[in-house]
């Protein structure tokens, strides 16, 4: 029996299961103990005592067993509602302080949603384009054969791998087992079609040209209708059908159920509407539109002229298969591509024999897995997606760096708070949950307003890539990407500050009587973490400054290339005359004709015309011999060739180096000619003597006459290739599809319509569209611009918060020593003299920053050289720029605060203190 | 009837429990002790029974432990009654009274029960 003397109370704390069993054994000793005790007293040996207690007391095991876990069971019920019941009060105390503070919470808040903003647009873009599997069932059955990304591929001439022939496809087809199913997908040209009799102007659905088991080897359902049978797959023509996407359907037909059954012209050709695909697939190209989708037997319908389901050398088929169960990637792999270099080889030409064997060792066929189905922006976007995904990561880790900094400021302001709290008992672990649940509030609300944000971020960042259809949407990897971005946010920016107000120095703080702690936990002692916090923020806009400067000059330098012609007042106007049936003779006339009538239109200056014209997409290649050279192998007797109009390089204002230029007198009748480019004349000619040889392709001869210098035809980037001009009049067979160049007087924008109803007056079958070079060179490096214009402000971003940053621990470093600028004064200082002093240390932080972030730059820079034009890597006017706007903001930044304590009266000063 | 078990029943092992607690706090020696005395010895069949039910009601928040020094100056776990403790006594003793009337009238009664 305890009686109440006897009743001291005994602190203990607790942690664990350990303290459970050791409460329990020591309760359950303490009663043997007691019993033993008893019998001890009523004359029992000390052993027979033991016993008997033991005996009294029952099964010990049980009894201790039973008690523990009763025990377990409680301490789990009470460490949850605690631990729910902090919760609640850390929030209730979160948004109090929140609320008290608006103005800071509503910087804080804002700061939050452009960094987590903008990391999500990104992310949303790269997860839509990168990651997303296709919205097909198993989609990781899929593999893609040939190179995913050349969705638009033609390739005339010797056959290969990258993309392929329809009779390679059927050989893959025919031969392969381990693919359960295997379908083709060919590019198509623009499409006209009539939908009904009353239309007059014939519109243009985007749609690729399909074997007819795609939708079962998808395994995707119509949503209305059907899809294509084996039936369309049987015969050439046998197909006059088509499914329509659910998008088309739409847009197109308002959605109507009765389309299903209608009867449509495209390219003329009577084709029957069979089906409508579901919502849930909109193609298997990311980033591109399909409307239509038409078996591929119905190709020679539509394309009379360029037949290209029985000719090898027409490769343009890109292939999706399925894995039977059970086989693996590199099966299929093996398997596919032992069909397909076996097929390659059988079929080759003689002549092309040798360069296909080489072609198929070198460049082994890409089999991969097709998850995430094709796509050409995949290919180009990747990468600048990736350095913008870097550079806002660098923005949000500013925009932390600033948060700490802000949440530092504030808790040395709470330092008095804090210490008295400890004081009183709080334990510090509890405190700083309490400090990380405020930050932890803030970066979820940041986050969610960043998501807001993300919506129209991530369209405008798709409207800047020009022409990609990417369906943006909030998916759960993005919503998650968000969500763990946003706790790391509040850790990076809530805990450093939390653990340094909880770390006070209580008698120090209590003292100091509300002027807070020392320097060093206030964080504006010499090294203190502020600062710290401003030089790793000027570090990471360095990065992201020099970064900017150095996209932006290669962009400009891309963009002032020399492409070897006078391109500020040229139209380029593509001529389908194919389809129209335009052939030999009569098509030399329409030529003539066209060029007349565009030489008649006011504004036009001059005109010609050529195959593959420039910057239009297309290219020619053939293999030639040449006179006094001797080929060391295939790929040196290789040329890119243009047939071009009289008078070409007049109106494109390319530039003679040697000999003449064409002229009308090198027509059908005349003696074959030909023009090198400077870099063919060099490779062929090393010693200069090119004009008067002769070049020979096919079975004709062609006198070089001239020499040009070189034009870069499709891409700026690219290193000039040899390249060979022959009359468009002396080539056997003149292609139907060309392109018209026409010099204006005035801006060619505005010509471009007028021009082409003039020529649409010559013949109204013709498909014509004019566009000015500007546009297409533009165009090529849209995804150049892109990044250095995303780039751009997001650098601008970073600056004006490293600025920021720089104002708020410079103000609030002065404002402490107010006192003792007042007393330097007072002893004789000029107000100059503190502001230089004060400007000293903002500069001195800066400079600081530059030293760090200066090989993080170039360091940083290594990894984009690739997307670098012409710009090394110690590109010293974007540093210097950098540099000089670092240093001006910072100045500013600076000067601020510096002034004010400039202006400070030592009487004020020293009153204040 | 010694093969018939009418040992304690848990809810009147928590009523005895409950009841040795009115007295000011006790380690369960103490409670056994108090038991065993108050019963004559008649009702607790192993010491041991009794943990699992001091432990158990002290999860119910019935009764509340803390360590104390006994009276021959060892560490040991005093448990007391809480108000909810004290509230939960009051109204089990009415319910065991009349729990008992009930059964002792039936057990003790010479009447037959009447044919149906």
């Amino acid at each position: 029996m305890s009686d109440r003397g006897a009743w001291t109370r005994v602190f203990r704390i607790g942690v664990g299961a350990k303290h459970l069993e050791r409460d329990v054994d020591q309760e359950l000793d303490f009663h043997i103990a007691m019993r033993t005790q008893k019998l001890l007293a009523t004359g029992l040996p000390p052993d027979a005592a033991r016993a008997k207690a033991l005996e009294r007391f029952g099964d010990l095991r049980t009894v201790r067993d039973s008690c523990l876990d009763i025990d377990h069971q409680r301490e789990r019920a009470m460490r949850r509602t605690n631990y729910l019941s902090n919760l609640r009060q850390d929030i209730t105390y979160a948004l109090r302080t929140m609320r008290q503070n608006a103005g800071f919470t509503a910087v804080v808040l804002l700061t939050l949603a452009l960094g987590i903003g903008a990391n999500t647009s990104t992310f949303t873009l790269i997860d839509a384009l990168v990651l997303r599997s296709l919205p097909v069932p198993h989609p990781e059955q899929l593999v893609t054969i040939g190179n995913p990304a050349r969705v638009g591929g033609l390739s005339e001439g010797t056959p290969r791998n990258d993309i392929a022939s329809y009779p390679l496809y059927a050989d893959v087809r025919a031969q392969s087992k381990l693919l359960a199913g295997v379908y083709a997908s060919g590019r198509s040209n623009r499409l006209d079609m009539l939908a009904d009799e009353k239309q007059k102007e014939p519109e243009h659905p985007r749609g690729r040209y399909v074997s007819a088991n795609y939708f079962s080897v998808l395994q995707v359902p119509a949503a209305l209708g059907r899809t294509f049978s084996p039936e369309e797959d049987r015969a050439i023509g046998g197909a006059p059908v088509l499914v329509i996407s659910y998008g088309y359907w739409l847009t197109r037909f308002a959605g109507d159920r009765s389309v299903v059954g209608r009867s449509v012209l495209v390219n003329g050709v009577p084709l029957t509407i069979i089906g409508v695909a579901p919502r849930s697939f909109p193609s298997d190209i990311v980033g591109q539109r399909t409307d239509v989708w038409i078996p591929i037997m119905e190709q020679h319908a539509l394309m009379p002229n360029s037949p290209a389901l029985t000719d090898r050398s027409v490769s343009w088929i890109l292939m999706m298969g399925r894995l039977a169960p059970g086989v693996t990637l590199a099966q299929a792999r093996a398997e596919v591509t032992a069909i397909e270099n076996r097929s390659l080889v059988e079929n080759a030409k003689p002549a092309e024999r040798a360069s296909i064997e080489k072609d198929v060792r070198e460049k082994p066929l890409r089999v991969e897995s097709g998850a995430r189905g094709f796509s050409y922006y995949r290919h180009l976007l990747a990468g600048p997606l990736f350095i913008l995904m870097a550079a806002v990561s660098v923005v949000l880790l500013i925009v932390c760096a600033n948060l700490a900094n802000l949440m530092l400021a504030r808790a040395s302001a709470r330092g008095r708070e804090m210490s008295v709290r400890m004081a009183l008992g709080a334990n510090r672990a509890r405190l700083v949950q309490q400090l990380l649940t405020e930050s932890v509030l803030l970066s979820v609300v940041g986050g969610a307003l960043g998501v807001l944000l993300a919506l129209w971020g991530s369209s405008a960042l798709i409207a800047l890539t020009g022409g990609a259809q990417v369906d943006a949407r909030l998916d759960g990897r993005v919503l998650f990407f968000t969500a763990a971005l946003s706790l790391a946010t509040a850790v990076l920016f809530g805990l450093v500050p939390a653990l340094r107000a909880t770390r006070v120095e209580l008698a120090a703080a209590l003292r100091a009587q509300g002027r807070g702690v020392s320097n060093a936990e206030r964080g504006t002692g010499r090294f203190g973490l502020g600062k710290m916090l401003v030089v790793a923020q000027v570090a990471l806009s360095v990065l992201l400054l020099v970064g900017t400067g150095m996209l932006v000059r290669s962009m400009q330098r891309l963009q002032a290339t020399d492409i070897g012609v006078a391109r500020d007042q040229l139209l380029m106007v593509e001529v389908d005359a194919e389809r129209a049936g335009y052939k030999d003779a009569r098509l030399l006339t329409l030529m003539r004709a066209l060029v007349t009538r565009a030489n008649q239109t006011p504004g036009v200056v001059a005109t010609s015309l050529s195959e593959n014209g420039i910057f239009s997409g297309t290219e020619s290649a053939t293999n030639v011999r040449v006179e006094g050279f001797t080929a060391q192998s295939d790929e040196d007797s290789s040329i890119a060739y243009d047939d071009v109009g009289p008078a070409y390089f007049r109106t494109i204002g390319a530039r003679l180096v040697q000999g003449r230029v064409l002229e009308d007198r090198d027509n059908v009748s005349g003696a074959k000619v030909a023009v090198l480019n400077q870099t063919a004349a060099r490779f062929f000619f090393p010693r200069g003597n090119s004009l008067g040889a002769h070049i020979s392709s096919d079975s004709l001869t062609y006198e070089i006459i001239g020499v040009v210098s070189d034009i870069e035809e499709q891409n700026l980037r690219a290193e000039p290739t040899r390249r060979v001009y022959i009359p468009a009049s002396q080539i056997p067979a003149t292609p139907g599809r060309f392109s018209l160049e026409v010099r204006t007087s005035g801006d060619p924008a505005r010509l471009g319509e007028s021009l082409r109803r003039s020529l649409a007056t010559v013949d109204p079958a013709l498909s014509l569209r004019a566009q000015p070079l500007t546009e297409l060179v533009q165009e090529s490096i849209a995804q150049d611009k892109l990044v250095a214009r995303v780039v751009s402000v997001f650098g601008i971003l970073a600056l004006a918060l490293a600025a920021l940053g720089l104002y708020g621990v410079m103000t609030y470093a002065t404002t402490r020593r107010t006192s003792e600028f007042g007393l330097r004064m007072a002893l004789g200082a000029e107000p100059g003299n503190v502001l230089r002093l004060v400007l000293g240390e903002a500069m001195l932080l800066v400079a600081g920053g530059v030293m760090v972030g200066m090989p993080a730059a170039l360091g940083a820079m290594q990894l984009v050289k690739h997307q670098l034009y012409e710009i090394g890597l110690l590109d010293w006017p974007s540093i210097l720029v950098a540099l000089l706007v670092l240093g001006a903001s910072a100045a500013l930044a600076g000067y601020v605060p510096a002034r004010r304590a400039a202006r400070v009266g030592p009487l004020v000063a020293l009153r204040d203190a | 009837m010694a093969d018939i078990d009418v040992g304690l029943m848990r809810g009147t092992l928590d009523l005895l429990i409950l009841k040795a607690l009115t007295w000011g706090p006790r380690h369960g020696y103490g409670v056994v002790d108090w038991i065993e005395q108050a019963t004559g010895a008649a009702l607790l069949v192993g010491e041991g029974t009794l943990y699992p039910a001091l432990h158990r009601l002290e999860a119910q928040g019935w009764i509340e432990a803390e360590w104390g020094l006994s009276e021959n100056n060892r560490h040991a776990k005093f448990y007391k009654l809480t108000a909810t403790g004290r509230a939960q006594l009051r109204t089990g003793l009415s319910a065991w009274q009349q729990f008992v009337e009930a059964a002792s009238r039936a057990l003790h009664t010479s009447a037959s029960p009447r044919p149906a």
